[in-house]
């Protein structure tokens, strides 16, 4: 469970990102977080696993409280959680495997970190999370050889190669083209309903979001504004959320649409 | 209306730049055919063009195949020796100097600085090298392996730099979403970026040491250029063809192997 | 044929499916890496105590060259300039060369199979012969003098240019020279219309390159007896006057830092 109580967060520059966020998401949720660009989402999300510090208040996951962790904690509690990132984050240059063996390399004794020798086992476990994902097949060639919806599966096997509790995922879509887009979102959500992962997601499709997530939570100004199941997001709801940019959201999601089908 | 203005008054201004640098050109290339005399050119020199055809054609072959200390495949063997070795040291010596020469690694006036110093390495021609390192080792192959060391850092490290500035720091987000260390980010994060470069930028240059390494017998600093030159000057012509034929024979072969592992590499 | 010897390991998956995973060449690599370096060192007399030791000596000879013979300027700057004639002159003959030997070297452009293999041979086999060597022959042809320095460069730039041009011809899109082909130009015209414009800046920025290039070979060609600056640097390490070098070198590190600039300059405008 993450539990956010009364979080702030300003940044140096003396922005206020995050702004009295009090939120509360049970293991295994599928949550969008949706709002205009700048509005704190992505802050939002980073916080969850410390990549951003908070200024004030008490963010808990699972009981621990993120702000109170330092260096080695650090690492270890973010071990429990994945990261899917827009642009993928992969190495280019080296295989799929390579790839989503990284996400063991915390875990393994100091002589296999430094001369990146991989055991049967690990070896299985990163297919293992390719298999899950679909791409198998593609697990010793080059990661430059692959479209950029096999490179998001790449990054996706990566973090289920972790076994992580939680997946953040800040806008998986976005570089990706719909149809591409529709079969990673496939993805996410039989992760989410097989291995009752949670899944907190950035994502600027509003009509992706209300079809796959369970839960969209609309911020804006770093303010949480709605909270609620999909099915109650209305127009007035997402004209709020994205306040009075909404025509040329919908205009924008309208056309999205058509070219989906 | 406005652009068709604004393009009338930027034409003039092409037209005045483009006639200053080709009359630059012009004035540049005028000048520079007064280095062509052909006053030393007489009956001898065509002679000895002749001369060397012939030596190229029916090459001293007995030189070319036996097996001593002196024979030109041992000659040869010890060249590929010197470019070989010179081109790891070389390698070696350049990755610091591509570090501090990486403007997104050091602070801007210490990449400037090291760049300077790479232009100077660079340009101080190979032979002067060959010269001082004979001082330092006595003349021999030893001497060659130096020279082309410290003549390979010039290309190296300004390829390096490139592959270095050209990292993709994104991946780097990503591991410390995963949990990882400085250390373990630079060991999966970042050299498996560079590795492939580095190589391929390495074996290229290996390529053009072997060139190099063929003439650093003219300081006395080994290899096949010694007996080369020594040749030509008495004009042994069978011999200097036998010794051209095995040296291009060689660097025909290890262009071909290294283009074939450089493709390898960047294919993957 | 690694494969064969080494056939891939079968990985098997929980769910039944198996991966090969082909062999690594790792272990094959670095074998072939350890005795060619131990042969290296033996065949090279390698020996790393002796440069620790006699490192010092490189570097006193460093020193012996600052500060520079700044008096020597007068003697340094016909010979630097006919450095800067010869690579220039060599530079310009070179690249002019290499178009012809490059067209024919083009396979997308000439039919006869036996004239492109033979062109690319010729330019492959020129580009092997060291410019040294070259530049030595051409002393016994063309007498002592820069005229053999340009000759040397003019052979080396043609390989040079010779070869990049050839590669950026064949890569060149084609569509463009059919069309021009289908409207009744003849090859010639096709290629002067349609390809020409497309590698007319590659060709000219690599031959900037090459000349920049040219500019620091051409300063050790003097050795061989090819005119430049090359003969003065034999004769002040023979006379080891060694701040008079300092004076050579420093006065080829600022020329080759500005023709460098300036080509860098160029060379950007033009891709």
């Amino acid at each position: 469970m993450i539990a956010f109580t009364n979080v702030n967060k300003t940044y140096a520059n003396g922005t206020t990102a995050l702004n009295n966020i009090n939120l509360s998401i049970e293991q295994g949720e599928f949550v969008a977080v949706i709002g205009l660009s700048g509005a704190g989402k992505s802050t939002l999300i980073r916080c969850i696993n410390r990549m951003h510090d908070i200024s004030d208040g008490q963010l808990l996951v699972d009981g621990v409280d993120t702000a109170k962790l330092k260096g080695k904690q650090i690492r270890r509690f973010r071990r429990r959680i994945g990261m899917i990132f827009q642009s993928f984050n992969l190495v280019t240059r080296a295989t799929v495997i390579n790839n989503v063996l990284v996400s063991l390399v915390p875990d393994m004794p100091l002589w296999q970190r430094v001369t990146g020798i991989f055991t049967r086992n690990q070896k299985l476990k990163a297919l293992e999370a390719l298999e899950k994902v679909g791409i198998l097949d593609k697990a010793f060639v080059r990661v430059d050889q692959l479209s950029g919806g096999q490179q998001q599966r790449v990054a996706l096997a990566r973090t289920l190669a972790q076994s992580p509790d939680i997946i953040l995922a800040d806008e998986p879509i976005a570089s990706l083209d719909p149809v591409t887009a529709k079969l990673v979102m496939d993805d996410f959500k039989r992760i989410n309903q097989d291995m009752n992962i949670s899944v907190i997601m950035n994502i600027h499709h509003v009509e992706i979001a209300l079809e796959y997530a369970d839960r969209i939570i609309g911020i804006r100004q770093g303010e949480v504004v709605f909270d609620g199941r999909a099915a109650e997001v209305t127009k007035d709801v997402l004209s709020y959320i994205y306040g009075g940019k909404m025509e040329e959201a919908a205009a924008s999601a309208e056309e999205r649409a058509r070219h989906v089908r | 209306m406005m652009t068709v203005e604004r393009q009338l008054q930027a034409s003039p201004r092409r037209i005045w730049y483009r006639l200053a640098i080709t009359l630059i050109a012009i004035i540049l290339i005028g000048w520079s055919v007064g280095a062509v005399s052909f006053k030393d050119v007489n009956q001898s020199g065509f002679q000895i063009a002749l001369n060397i055809w012939k030596g190229i054609v029916h090459p001293d072959l007995d030189l070319l195949f036996n097996v001593s200390k002196q024979s030109i495949l041992y000659l040869l063997v010890q060249t590929f020796a010197i470019a070989f070795l010179g081109t790891i040291v070389g390698g070696i010596l350049s990755v610091p100097l591509a570090f501090l020469a990486a403007s997104n690694v050091v602070p801007r006036p210490v990449a400037w600085l090291t760049r300077l110093l790479l232009i100077v390495i660079r340009t101080i021609p190979e032979l002067v090298y060959g010269l001082m390192l004979i001082k330092v080792t006595s003349p021999g192959p030893f001497a060659g392996v130096l020279t082309i060391g410290i003549t390979s850092i010039g290309m190296l490290a300004k390829l390096y730099v490139d592959a270095i500035e050209e990292l993709d720091v994104k991946v780097l987000e990503s591991m410390t979403s995963i949990g990882c260390t400085t250390f373990e980010k630079i060991r999966y994060g970042i050299m498996p970026q560079l590795l492939s470069v580095f190589l391929s930028v390495t074996i290229y240059r290996f390529d053009m040491n072997m060139r190099e390494a063929s003439i650093l017998g003219l300081v006395g600093a080994g290899g096949i250029g010694a007996p080369l030159i020594f040749a030509m000057n008495s004009y042994k012509w069978s011999q200097a063809g036998s010794i051209l034929i095995g040296l291009v024979i060689l660097i025909l072969l290890i262009e071909l192997l290294s283009n074939k592992m450089r493709a390898k590499l960047v294919k993957g | 044929m690694y494969d064969k010897l080494f056939p891939p390991k079968p990985i098997v998956l929980p769910s039944g499916k198996n991966v090969y995973q082909k062999r690594t060449r790792l272990p094959l690599i670095v074998l072939i890496l350890i005795v060619a370096i131990y042969y290296s060192v033996q065949l090279t007399e390698f020996n790393l105590h002796k440069l620790v030791n006699r490192i010092g000596e490189f570097f006193v000879l460093f020193d012996e060259m600052i500060p520079p013979n700044w008096s020597s300027w007068h003697e340094l700057t016909g010979a630097l300039l006919d450095t800067l004639q010869m690579s220039l002159l060599g530079s310009l003959l070179g690249s002019l060369l290499a178009v012809p030997f490059a067209v024919a070297a083009s396979s997308n452009v000439v039919r006869s199979r036996v004239i492109v293999a033979l062109f690319k041979t010729i330019l492959s086999l020129l580009r092997t012969l060291p410019t040294l060597v070259t530049a030595l022959i051409a002393t016994f042809v063309f007498g002592l003098g820069p005229m053999a320095g340009v000759v040397a460069i003019t052979l080396f730039t043609v390989s040079y240019v010779g070869k990049l041009l050839y590669e950026q011809i064949e890569n060149a899109d084609m569509g463009p020279f059919e069309a021009m082909e289908s409207l009744g130009m003849t090859r010639v015209q096709a290629f002067r219309n349609a390809v020409f414009p497309q590698v007319l800046p590659g060709y000219l920025s690599t031959s900037l390159f090459c000349f920049e290039g040219n500019v620091r070979h051409a300063a050790i060609l003097g050795y061989v007896g090819a005119g430049g600056i090359g003969l003065l640097i034999k004769e002040d390490i023979g006379w080891r006057d060694y701040p008079s070098v300092g004076m050579i070198i420093l006065a080829l590190v600022v020329t080759v830092y500005l023709i460098e600039t300036v080509s860098e300059h160029f060379r950007k405008k033009l891709i």
